[in-house]
């Protein structure tokens, strides 16, 4: 029999359900879930190279001198202002007052040059030493004042400080940082379920505009169904570069749900061996990039039209030059060139590739590409350690597919050992004269003179740069739908 | 028993409707993979970006993949490449797997019988998936490797039932007689053993072979069989896995043929042994 304790529990516990998913959807308004594919290793940039470090933690809990905007343009960020001495070696940076870290400690000068010496220091594990390894001496005359001395001009040095690398951290909250993050900015770090998900919190007493979100959480989602299913249930408010292309049809029909493609910084190239012959041989390669139909590549990888290159640059760059039509597809041409260059049947080699799918899926368009002129390419896919071990490490492949998502790495050229050796001394010298050139005008001509240089020797195949598939829900806003740096940046975003 | 049988059920083993049936499916799949040879709608590896992931029609019967390559085409050439590796790794499972078995039960719990054994039961105690993955790791990844993994998982099971069987044959009068009359132990193998045991091995390789056939679709499936753009069902599987939602023929088609043929060669392998196995002959006449 029923007593009227039970109804009651019942009538009680009915009113709770109905009440309950109208308190979600209140709170739902000033939080946000954002997908993201890899979990980072450790919360700290300046201890790893791991890209998903930074999509994370900069400029949400950590902060740099200047930051990147979403337009790729340096802005003040830690430093309200810098200035370059006319010697073109001192800059001073004016820090803001009222910066705090999370733990309530002022920012002051000394911590500035902490962070750098840190970095350089011959326990750092700073996977960009290059930012910091032109610094001379670092001077702290105010608690708002520093004043860096370089060894010689250095044209990139305020560029490098927007990255990851080179965030201000505290003396004494430094070492705990891979797992208890304590910065400077918009968000404070809340908690990390390792595997599953990465709370942050607003910082309420955040020197710069109060971001609209009171709460974020990271969720890492690796397999490319289950990001997409995540999306169309509604359990994640964006994802921030989708792993599943061909989803995007399916995705854009849902009226809920956004989808931005968008540019990055990575030029995916068909990267060759330059010392390793055939390769070595300029025809070859120029052959090679005859036959590769940079259109059918990227329809046979993702579907639909990207961002083409003719050289090793992201159109994001000012200093972008477009030659994409340097070696037009040519397969007469091309077999001209391979029988000049004493191949007139082609040859065999190997074509080794690591796991993403655009290498995977590219490798056999390039394969089919290749066979037209009796180029034969065998397929050895690897595993990304044995793929670092053996092609970037030890140089042992002909031919491989990756994509470079470092910003301005057009510089890797002009190292002799880097993978696919390209061993110019002209074009080293062209860099070195672009790292000297501090006016900017100047520097992007160089810029230009440097691609049009590497596309005439046809040092790589350079395809396409890596889309970023953005997926939002539809009211949501603000979200970086471009990666000039690889960040995910919340400070600006809202709901609608 | 055997009297109140109704006599609708079939006299002859190779009537039975189960055996007929998977004779029908496993010649279909060897036929294909024999008229792949001469002839396939398409050339298998010919990509057409333009045409790519088009649904089944008359042009392509079973549509196109992402590169516009005709599934189809794919599965013919795919089912030369699963017997391939199916005959392969049996063939090897059961050459090695019966002579070790045999050499076994000829030193009948001798220590080389106990290390045969020992070794079987290792080598059976380990999942087939991993000794593929540590096989490939060291030589990489490739078709031969794959046959290799499959014919190591598969030995034990040859060792094994060689074994027993011919123990079985030994204690025979006519066995003893013949050891009695002063042939050696080679000669009383290969005269009356293997004759004997035979028919066993048969059905176990049959049964095998549908086995086998599941490992390379697994082993592809994972990226350590067949390598691209030589087709082959399993990987035609997992390239398939991200289309699934929109385009679930890249999927269907691949598995069909893995499942079909499978049941094939199993329901062969029922009939062969319904022939085989003295016990079952009895309760059927």
């Amino acid at each position: 029999m029923t007593t009227r304790r039970d109804l009651l529990a019942g009538a009680g516990l009915a009113a709770l359900a109905t009440q309950l998913p109208l308190a979600a959807l209140a709170q739902a308004k000033d939080s946000v879930t954002i997908g993201m594919t890899l979990e980072p290793p450790t919360l700290d940039p300046t201890s790893g190279a791991a890209q998903a470090i930074r999509e994370v933690v900069l400029q949400n809990i950590f902060e740099g001198l200047v930051a990147m905007d979403r337009t790729g343009k340096l802005v003040p960020a830690l430093a309200e202002s810098w200035t370059l001495a006319p010697d073109n070696l001192t800059y001073t940076f004016k820090l803001r007052a009222n910066a705090r870290f999370h733990d309530g400690t002022p920012l002051a000068s000394r911590d500035v040059k902490f962070s750098f010496e840190r970095a350089v220091a011959p326990d750092s594990t700073n996977a960009q030493r290059w930012i910091f390894t032109p610094i001379e001496s670092i001077e702290v005359p105010d608690p708002v004042t520093v004043i860096i001395k370089l060894k010689q001009p250095t044209a990139n040095f305020v560029y490098g400080l927007s990255w990851g690398d080179a965030i201000i951290v505290s003396p004494a909250t430094a070492a705990n940082n891979k797992t208890n993050p304590v910065g400077t900015g918009p968000f404070k770090f809340a908690r990390w379920n390792r595997g599953d998900r990465l709370e942050l919190a607003r910082n309420d007493e955040y020197w710069g505009t109060k971001p609209a979100l009171a709460k974020a959480t990271f969720r890492f989602i690796s397999d490319p169904q289950a990001q997409v299913a995540a999306l169309r249930a509604g359990d994640i408010d964006v994802f921030t570069n989708l792993s599943a292309p061909e989803a995007i049809p399916q995705l854009k029909a849902d009226p809920k749900l956004k989808v931005t493609l968008g540019k990055t910084e990575g030029e995916t190239i068909l990267a060759i061996n330059n010392v390793k012959a055939p390769f070595s041989d300029v025809r070859v390669r120029q052959a090679i990039s005859h036959v590769l139909d940079r259109k059918t590549i990227a329809l046979g990888i993702y579907g639909f039209d990207l961002d083409y290159i003719g050289s090793h640059f992201s159109p994001l760059h000012p200093a972008y030059v477009d030659l994409t039509q340097t070696y037009p597809v040519d397969l007469a041409k091309a077999k001209a060139l391979l029988a000049a260059a004493g191949f007139p049947k082609g040859f065999e080699c190997t074509l080794r590739l690591p796991p993403p799918a655009y290498a995977r899926r590219g490798g056999e368009i390039i394969a089919a590409l290749l066979a037209q002129i009796g180029i034969t390419a065998r397929i050895e896919p690897l595993e990304f350690p044995q793929w670092l071990e053996r092609v970037f490490k030890n140089r042992d492949f002909d031919l491989t597919i990756i994509s470079h998502t470092e910003p301005l790495d057009i510089a890797n050229y002009a190292r002799d050992d880097y993978y696919f050796q390209y061993r110019n001394p002209e074009f080293k010298a062209l860099i070195e004269t672009i790292d000297r050139t501090v006016d900017e005008g100047e520097r992007n001509k160089l810029y230009g003179d440097a691609q049009r240089m590497l596309a005439r020797d046809a040092v790589n195949g350079f395809l396409f740069i890596l889309p970023k598939i953005t997926v939002t829900k539809a009211d949501l806003e603000g979200m970086w739908t471009d990666w000039p740096l690889p960040l995910t940046p919340l400070a600006e975003v809202r709901w609608r | 028993m055997s009297a109140v049988a109704p006599r609708s059920r079939p006299r002859r083993w190779w009537a039975s409707p189960s055996f007929l049936v998977g004779l029908l499916l496993g010649g279909l799949v060897v036929a294909m993979a024999l008229i792949s040879y001469i002839w396939t709608p398409y050339e298998p590896t010919q990509m057409a970006i333009l045409k790519r992931l088009r649904p089944p029609s008359a042009e392509h019967w079973f549509g196109t993949d992402q590169f516009g390559r005709d599934v189809f085409s794919m599965i013919m050439v795919g089912a030369r490449n699963s017997l391939a590796v199916g005959l392969g790794a049996v063939g090897l499972g059961l050459t090695v797997g019966s002579a070790l078995g045999l050499i076994a039960a000829i030193r009948r719990d001798g220590w080389l019988d106990n290390l045969i054994m020992r070794m079987a039961d290792f080598s059976h105690a380990f999942p087939a998936v991993l000794s593929a993955i540590m096989i490939s790791a060291v030589w990489g990844p490739g078709m031969m490797n794959a046959v290799i993994a499959i014919a190591l998982f598969s030995l034990p099971y040859f060792a094994r039932l060689a074994r027993g069987a011919a123990l079985q044959c030994w204690a025979l009068d006519y066995v003893l007689a013949a050891r009695a009359a002063g042939l050696t132990e080679m000669a009383i193998t290969r005269q009356h053993v293997l004759p004997n045991i035979a028919g066993v091995l048969v059905v176990q390789a049959t049964i095998q072979f549908a086995l086998a056939i599941l490992a390379e679709a697994g082993l592809s499936y994972l990226g350590l069989g067949t390598q691209p753009p030589a087709p082959s069902w399993g990987r035609m599987l997992n390239e398939a896995q991200t289309f699934m939602a929109a385009q679930p023929w890249l999927a269907i088609f691949p598995g069909a043929a893995i499942a079909l043929s499978v049941l094939a060669f199993n329901l062969l392998g029922d009939g062969l042994r319904d022939a085989v196995d003295p016990r079952m002959r009895r309760s059927r006449d």
